[in-house]
């Protein structure tokens, strides 16, 4: 061994200082760098007043609503406040997102209840019980609620086994949204969509024919899925609310789908009731009533929000809590 | 493991830790552990091919260096070749053979119903399969000895960087590297450090970005209108350059930093300004090894032919480019229309390179943005049978750019943008390393300051607008 030379691992001494030291300089920087334009992003991301990230804080921070739908897209865009508010005479909170999947919905939930308990909620379960990485992939929205909401933690883990690590990073949370939250703080985006109390109408009608699947497809079952789906309606149960799960209408012809029958042998269990409306005579076939496929468009989802409220009504609130299951077919 | 996984970021580190940690002599140890270690969390199983490939390929390579016997030599080498081809054939092409009997089957009334076999393409094996080949060539050929030492060649064939999705080495630049391993050098490893950086930009900002645009375009071919779907095909070849470019970066900085000199796989293949200049700039490790171990033969064999031979050829090279790209129809019209472009360049040369002489065109502008954008369209317009999944709906592709239009789809707004702004931001690079590689420094700056600030940069634009979910390097299907 040499001065500043170890031989035998063949560099030298001073090499791996410049190195290191480099290395050092340049995480310094990124680290400064992330840390202020990550903690912009955040305080910009909490100060949105309109579009999907303000209806999710608002949905796990702020909304009382006595009423609250949860689900995917077709929640979103299926349910409509005034229906529900006017008729039922409750308050309305729509917390139904795009793409995202029951993972984030029960993580909602949980941020929901930690505050009130509210006394319906209707599930809108587009349910695919399939293994698929989108699914975890979509739980990226939670990631800016991970440091002040202990109880979703558990589901941001579930994305990966790095997530905690990568959460070190004040950016990732945001990562991608740089343009939704410039966006989401202009008084201008409030005008862009009619943003009611969580439920965002569409507007076109569907021009092509219906969607017909001829065969039943058996799809390995993605057990978190069930257990995610089981814990909400378990949530939903132990603090004592009235849950519904609710199949919507969509533009498509099946005989037999897994997921529904996965999805009302759950709720016999759980003596929640199911109601499935995939095969209802009053949406099918009917492209004037729907935006696409799986979406109604805004007179769709008139008829199909009088639809449910009437039979909350009639089925629901003169029913003792969770005694009405519909009968299995 | 992949190069974008977060399990790579800590993977990496050890190894650069542990190989220069380890002496001189027992780094190709190292590097042939973390090499099979690499490979093995893809899939175990597949593991044992690639050691089937390495032993085999080892073996017939031993037994040709030690016969004279020049016919027995050539057993040996077709044997080989044979051996290493099957399996990749195998999990290739089997279930494309099996789907094409089917429909012939079905299309004469006569279905005999099978059971279907859904094989999992072990992945790379297209890539070591190809060095392997290469490998046993080159011995045959007596460019190279046969390796003595298995562990040398395990690793050549294994080397981590290489081995998902190239770029595709020859073993004569590779084993003697293998063999004297350099110390740690610091150049090297800021230079490695540098391209894996921006290797790692283009994949997940710029690829990743427009992947998601093209493929919400592609996977609705009959919703969108001609305008879309245009824009869509003219994006693709920037996701396959920005994606497989993107990987090739980080390998060869992946191998620098551990003092190994690999091939550059792309060099600004979109200011080419021919088809026969865009083949030298795009898959360089391929195309030069079609043009070894293919296309250089067979033009010899049809060289009586004179400029047809040299058509046959080519035709015949990149319609194999288009079968190793995959076993569909849509790959082989790609491979034809490529070697068809090339070929009437071929045919044309000679009038072209007068008239370029007579109107002294080769200094103007004007000729050369033709020349750049001529060979973009007709590559992206070949690209279309690339991303189509058959050939009937590159076919309404086609008919739908031509027959429809309307507005732009957008989609979702944000990732729009970001992929118009990621691109553009990898074709300033280009363009400035193109025309003006001295005028606009950012990571080779003289100055200090702004090299951090070009590094840092580029890692909080990553972090910023990178795509972190469901990303996947296309050429792992190949």
């Amino acid at each position: 061994m040499t001065g500043d030379s170890l031989f035998i691992f063949s560099f030298s001494i001073m090499l791996i200082k410049k190195i290191i030291l480099n290395l050092i300089i340049v995480t310094v920087v990124v680290l400064v760098l992330d840390f202020t334009i990550g903690r912009t992003l955040r305080h910009f991301y909490f100060k949105e007043t309109s579009g999907f990230h303000f209806r999710t804080t608002h949905s796990m921070e702020k909304t009382e609503a006595d009423i609250l739908v949860f689900g995917s897209s077709r929640a979103n865009h299926h349910y409509i406040p005034e229906i529900f508010e006017d008729s039922l005479k409750m308050t309305f909170y729509n917390t139904g997102r795009d793409g995202n999947g029951i993972f984030f919905q029960t993580a909602v939930l949980r941020s929901a209840l930690k505050r009130y308990t509210p006394k319906l909620i209707i599930i809108d379960y587009y349910g695919e019980f399939a293994k698929n990485e989108e699914a975890y992939d979509g739980l990226q929205s939670l990631l800016p609620y991970y440091r002040t909401h202990e109880e979703i933690r558990k589901f941001i883990t579930l994305k990966s086994s790095f997530e905690r690590i990568k959460l070190i990073s004040e950016i990732y949370p945001f990562n991608s949204q740089i343009l939704s939250i410039a966006i989401g703080n202009l008084e201008v985006n409030k005008k862009r969509y009619d943003d009611n109390k969580g439920y965002v109408p569409l507007n076109t009608v569907w021009q092509s024919k219906i969607d017909t699947i001829s065969n039943y497809q058996i799809y390995p079952v993605d057990s978190g899925k069930i257990i995610a789906l089981r814990e909400f309606l378990d949530l939903a149960k132990k603090s004592e609310i009235r849950v519904l799960v609710i199949y919507s209408p969509i533009f498509q012809k099946f005989e037999k789908k897994q997921e529904i029958e996965i999805c009302r042998d759950i709720c016999s269990i759980e003596n929640v009731p199911f109601w499935d409306y995939s095969k209802d005579t009053l949406f099918i076939n009917h492209n004037n009533i729907f935006r696409d496929v799986q979406h109604l468009n805004n007179n769709g989802a008139k008829i199909f929000s009088n639809l449910i409220v009437n039979r909350i009504k009639n089925d629901l609130l003169n029913a003792p809590l969770n005694r009405r299951v519909e009968q299995k077919h | 493991m992949v190069f974008t996984s977060f399990n790579f970021l800590i993977f990496f580190p050890i190894l650069v830790i542990v190989y220069y940690l380890a002496p001189v002599k027992f780094r190709w140890h190292v590097l042939l552990i973390f090499s099979y270690f690499f490979y093995i969390n893809v899939k175990p199983v597949f593991s044992l091919l690639l050691a089937g490939v390495t032993l085999s390929t080892y073996l017939f390579t031993r037994l040709m260096d030690n016969t004279k016997i020049e016919s027995r030599k050539k057993v040996f080498l077709i044997m080989n070749i044979v051996l290493i081809l099957l399996p990749l054939f195998f999990f290739k092409y089997f279930g494309q053979i099996n789907k094409s009997i089917i429909s012939l089957l079905e299309s004469v009334h006569l279905r005999w119903w099978l059971p279907e076999i859904k094989l999992i393409l072990p992945i790379g094996i297209s890539f070591y399969t190809f060095m392997a080949i290469g490998y046993t060539i080159d011995v045959y050929r007596e460019e190279i000895e046969s390796e003595k030492n298995l562990g040398i060649l395990a690793l050549f064939v294994s080397f981590f960087p290489l081995i998902l999705s190239g770029p595709i080495e020859r073993a004569k630049n590779m084993l003697p590297q293998f063999k004297s391993l350099k110390k740690l050098d610091y150049e090297m490893v800021v230079q490695g450090s540098k391209w894996m950086l921006w290797g790692y930009f283009m994949k997940l900002v710029v690829a990743d970005r427009i992947g998601i645009y093209v493929e919400a375009i592609y996977n609705n071919i009959p919703f969108h209108n001609g305008t879309s779907l245009l824009f869509a095909s003219t994006l693709y070849p920037f996701q396959v350059y920005a994606d497989l470019g993107g990987y090739s970066l980080i390998a060869i900085g992946t191998a620098k930093i551990l003092g190994i000199n690999v091939i550059q796989n792309f060099r600004r293949p979109f200011f080419a300004t021919s088809m026969s200049e865009f083949w030298r700039r795009w898959h360089i490790s391929l195309i030069s090894w079609l043009t070894d171990y293919i296309y250089t033969p067979l033009s010899f064999v049809l060289r009586k032919y004179g400029i047809w031979g040299i058509v046959i050829a080519l035709l015949i090279t990149f319609m194999i480019s288009g079968i190793w790209h995959g076993a569909a129809l849509t790959f082989i019209v790609w491979g034809l229309m490529q070697g068809l472009f090339l070929s009437i360049e071929a045919l044309l040369k000679n009038r072209r390179i007068l008239i370029e002489k007579k109107y002294n065109l080769n200094n103007k502008i004007l000729y050369i943005l033709l020349g750049i954008c001529l060979t973009f369209v007709l590559f992206a317009s070949s690209q279309i049978f690339g991303r189509a999944k058959n050939l009937n709906e590159a076919f309404l592709v086609y008919k739908r750019i031509f027959t429809t239009s309307g507005p732009l789809f957008i989609g979702n707004p944000s990732a729009f943008i970001f992929s118009i702004f990621s691109l553009s931001l990898l074709l300033i690079k280009d363009f400035t390393d193109e025309f003006i590689p001295s005028g606009f420094l950012l990571f080779e700056n003289k100055h200090k300051f702004i090299r951090i600030i070009a590094y840092s940069s580029i890692i909080i634009l990553i972090l910023l607008i990178g795509v972190f979910d469901g990303g996947q390097f296309i050429y792992f299907q190949f």
